[in-house]
């Protein structure tokens, strides 16, 4: 298990040099008229020289990449350049992070609650009426794009219930729609897989046998058929976690809450090549962590699994 | 007995709630906002949403007065030395700086000036407008560049305490408009060594000296202002607080959100101005915008750069023949164009010179009503049997040259919603009334990444409309982009006008007009001359001022200070908060009473 997770440790590594790497060098790529904003025009051939050396981007593309590889060694994400200028990368993250978490925890929350159980319910009540219900449902978020039902509810559920339309620090009732805004893509998400894998385990020899011998149907679905089931289902979990740190750009700007949805897209379009760096190195670290996470979790919960080649394996 | 008291007391609170037209002191202006500022730096930053916030916070040596004259602010008195090129200013004594505590932290010397520039006309700092400065001081660019190194030779200079000296590199009659930009804010020494980088990172880490200080400054959040209760001139300041929230759709949610009261201005655009204008109740509450010193034009390009499909070489010997330029200045329709962006009152934009008017005038005469250029602002350049009178003529005369029809190639900036549509209209319009035998309009859209470097510098368009903004008031800024050294449509490669010096007429104009440095009416007659020659040549063809459109506000907008150059117009001092919003007849009411008024003032101010 040890030599694995080193293994797999410097494997992550080199996955986040190679995107780092491409990222930094497609940034460089783009029209330097991006870097000056509505002032462009103003500015002369000197003063833009002096602006681009300042920003660093006057230094060869090596350079560039080993003075970014240093400072990350040092712990330092580095200052934004034009999105708050001169401004460290962690303060404008401080800022943000906090809001996306509560939202995208609590949704989560949500979602799993709700969620997981209506998956195992629709397993259980297979073609009764708490099926279709759930396929109905399910069949719903799949097919109406997001956009849509999150401004239905931001318009009509506000209207109804008097409640504030915009996201208020102040009031509790506020938080109320995001929140159920960002679970209902996931509920539908946790369910739908948690019934698939439940009824694949239900057709199982193992399960005839065990009702052959006997056993309750509780204590067969409990302790075996959702023990098995939830082991697929839990190599997800870590990177869902992890990503609500992202935010979800679209419900943020609905709802007016200042979190970490739409700035990696402020960023690039505003060229700010730091902020842009920072933030893929963040998300990335965060995928492959979440990823590696998520097979050893589902290695700790299912013996049989394997993570590294058994000598002479078959 | 007892009926009586009470009787009087009813009358009393009758009374006591009927309200005036404005709303007392305690007053707080709400808006949302979808354009974050990045920054406080005020010393770094040329974009309007920043310096917009600014210019409420940090006060500069002279002001404007809502008619555009010039008022003392930080300065008291000022005078220029007799060559014209040292500039002397009196400082206010007793000014404070204050932290965004409210403590008071210095006194505003003449030193901060000259610390202000120090800290522009240093590269590392990234100052966008030390080309503005170094434009006009003594040695500034020489420092910026790193040619001297000793700052004491660069023309600015703390004489005393209150006595602050500009020297110039030769004399600059507009020089005054110029230290109303942020560039010639004063910045406090001490407290910029101690924060460092950090200036004007938030609102904790800049001095206010202005009518406001900044309270809460939450990035993609929100921000308030509150009236500095320490300030020179506090009893100018009416509303105590300024409120903004950001939203990003801001846009799309603002007009509703005024008319639920929660806030007290929204920009009413032209997707959902019909449907209030129909409205009983909302067209009462909406007005025209004032238009600013923006100036939109159409240029033809003189050194085509683009693909050989739209045939750049037949259009460079169409394009330098004067005919076929005068056919399509005349056949242009502007109001038509102008409907896309202004389906109400396209009236109210539309313009016939490069300059706009109220932006710099003669003794209460406006620049573009001066001698040469009357004729061209009170005419519409939209005349059909002119046109075709040009096109016959031009194609007589270009028979053999030039093949016909003639590509016009006319990019537009997809990133634009309305102008996809004014392309369509202006191509349909031209090709209608000049006929396909004559143009064959194609339009181009281009991306908005880069659009201006690479569509408009190089030089890959036929007819483009283009936009410039001044950087002080007079009137040379506006030939900046005609002149050799512009980026725009290079005129100065039109053929047959190089005169015996080897430079071209234009130049010549703009040359004689720029070596007047002391007489203003033969300086400004001499650019009213330069720019009529540009226009009566068809070099380009005067569209439009910038702003317009509609809003829904409870500001008198006639109330601001007025510059058509600078952050003066951008400041809330002297404001009042109505408790109804304007409506669109009081609007008119009041400019044309404006624009009198201003005229009156203009002239008694000499």
């Amino acid at each position: 298990m040890f030599n694995y997770i080193i293994k797999r440790f410097f494997q992550s590594l080199i996955t986040l040099m190679v995107v780092i790497t491409i990222v930094f060098a497609l940034l460089r790529l783009m029209p330097e008229e991006g870097y000056f904003g509505e002032g462009y025009e103003k500015l002369d051939e000197q003063q833009r020289e002096a602006i681009l050396t300042q920003m660093g981007l006057r230094d060869p593309l090596h350079k560039q990449l080993l003075d970014f590889y240093k400072q990350l060694l040092r712990g330092d994400l580095g200052k934004s350049i034009i999105y708050r200028p001169k401004v460290d990368i962690s303060i404008i993250l401080k800022d943000k992070i906090p809001y996306s978490l509560r939202f995208g925890l609590s949704a989560m929350a949500l979602s799993l609650l709700i969620g997981l159980p209506l998956g195992i319910l629709m397993a259980l009540n297979h073609r009764g009426f708490w099926d279709k219900l759930g396929t109905a449902y399910i069949v719903f978020i799949n097919a109406v794009p997001a956009a849509i039902y999150y401004l239905f509810i931001q318009v009509y559920v506000t209207g109804i219930f008097k409640i504030p339309m915009l996201y208020s620090e102040s009031n509790p009732l506020s938080w109320i729609l995001p929140t159920i805004s960002m679970s209902l893509g996931s509920t539908a998400s946790y369910a739908m897989w948690m019934r698939r894998y439940m009824l694949d385990e239900m057709n199982k020899d193992y399960v005839k046998l065990a009702k052959a011998k006997g056993l309750s149907g509780p204590r067969i679905m409990l302790s075996h058929v959702l023990r098995n089931a939830f082991v697929p289902m839990v190599q997800y979990l870590p990177s869902a976690i992890l990503y609500t740190i992202a935010g979800s750009i679209y419900i943020e700007s609905l709802y007016s809450i200042p979190g970490m949805g739409g700035l990696l897209v402020t960023a690039i379009q505003r060229q700010d090549n730091t902020l842009v760096q920072a933030l893929v190195l963040i998300y990335s670290s965060i995928g492959i962590f979440g990823l590696f996470l998520g097979d050893i979790l589902m290695a700790l919960l299912d013996p049989r699994i394997k993570l590294s080649k058994k000598a002479g394996a078959r | 007995m007892r009926r009586l008291i009470i009787f009087s007391l009813i009358i009393a609170i009758i009374l006591s709630g009927c309200s005036n037209k404005a709303v007392e002191e305690k007053a707080e202006y709400r808006w949302v906002y979808s354009g974050e500022v990045t920054t406080l730096n005020y010393l770094v930053t040329s974009s309007t949403n920043e310096f917009g916030l600014v210019a409420n916070l940090v006060d500069s040596l002279i002001d404007y007065d809502s008619y555009g004259v010039v008022q003392p602010a930080l300065a008291t008195y000022w005078s220029v030395s007799d060559d014209n090129q040292v500039w002397t200013f009196k400082l206010r004594e007793g000014v404070k700086w204050y932290t965004y505590e409210g403590e008071e932290y210095a006194e505003v010397t003449a030193q901060d000036f000259v610390d202000a520039l120090k800290y522009i006309l240093d590269p590392a700092n990234e100052s966008r407008t030390a080309n503005i400065v170094y434009s006009v001081i003594k040695n500034a660019e020489k420092y910026y560049n790193g040619e001297i190194t000793d700052f004491d030779l660069v023309g600015v200079k703390a004489v005393d305490k209150y006595t602050l000296q500009y020297t110039l590199e030769k004399p600059v009659p507009y020089f005054l408009s110029m230290v109303t930009y942020v560039c010639f804010f004063p910045v406090n020494g001490q407290f910029l060594e101690e924060v460092g980088e950090e200036f004007g990172t938030d609102n904790t880490k800049i001095l206010y000296n202005g009518a406001y200080i900044l309270e809460v400054f939450e990035p993609q959040n929100r921000r308030v202002l509150v009236k500095n209760e320490n300030y020179w001139d506090k009893d100018n300041v009416h509303i105590e607080r300024l409120v903004a929230t950001y939203n990003s759709e801001a846009t799309t949610l603002a007009p509703e959100l005024f008319l639920r009261g929660e806030v007290d201005y929204a920009d009413i655009s032209s997707s959902i101005l019909s449907e209030w204008m129909n409205d009983p109740e909302r067209s009462k509450v909406i007005r025209p915008n004032r238009t600013n010193s923006y100036s939109y034009f159409y240029a033809f390009n003189f050194d085509p750069q683009f693909a050989e499909e739209y045939e750049p070489d037949n259009w460079k010997r169409a394009v330098n023949n004067r005919n076929f330029r005068k056919a399509i200045f005349h056949a242009f329709d502007r109001k038509a164009a102008m409907l896309t962006q202004e389906p109400y009152n396209p009236e109210n934009r539309i313009h016939n010179t490069i300059t706009p008017k109220a932006f710099v005038d003669l003794n209460g005469t406006d620049y573009t009503q001066l001698e040469p250029l009357a004729e061209i602002s009170n005419r519409d350049s939209f005349d059909e049997a002119k046109a075709l009178e040009y096109k016959e003529r031009a194609m007589e005369e270009l028979e053999g040259i030039v093949s016909f029809p003639v590509k016009v190639l006319m990019p537009y900036n997809t990133g634009s919603t309305d102008w996809a549509n004014r392309a369509q209209v202006i191509e349909q319009q031209l090709e209608n009334l000049l006929g396909l035998d004559f143009i064959d309009v194609i339009i181009e859209p281009r991306p908005p990444t880069g659009f201006l470097q690479e569509v408009r510098r190089a030089g890959q368009f036929a007819l483009l409309e283009c936009n410039w903004g001044p950087d002080y008031a007079d009137p040379e800024t506006y030939t900046d982009p005609f002149v050799p050294t512009g980026t725009y449509n290079k005129p100065h490669l039109a053929e047959g006008y190089t005169e015996s010096n080897g430079k071209t007429r234009y130049e010549n104009l703009v040359n004689a007009a720029k070596a007047e440095l002391v007489d203003l009416e033969k300086r400004l007659t001499l650019f009213a001359e330069a720019e009529a020659f540009l226009i009566n040549e068809a070099f380009v063809i005067p569209y439009a001022v910038g702003g317009g459109g509609y809003v829904a506000s409870r500001l008198n907008p006639f109330e601001s200070a007025y510059s058509p150059f600078g952050v003066s117009s951008e400041r809330y001092k002297g404001q009042h908060l109505l408790e109804t919003p304007m409506d669109t007849d009081t609007f008119n009411e009041l400019l044309s009473k404006w624009e009198v008024e201003r005229s009156k003032a203009l002239k008694n101010a000499k």
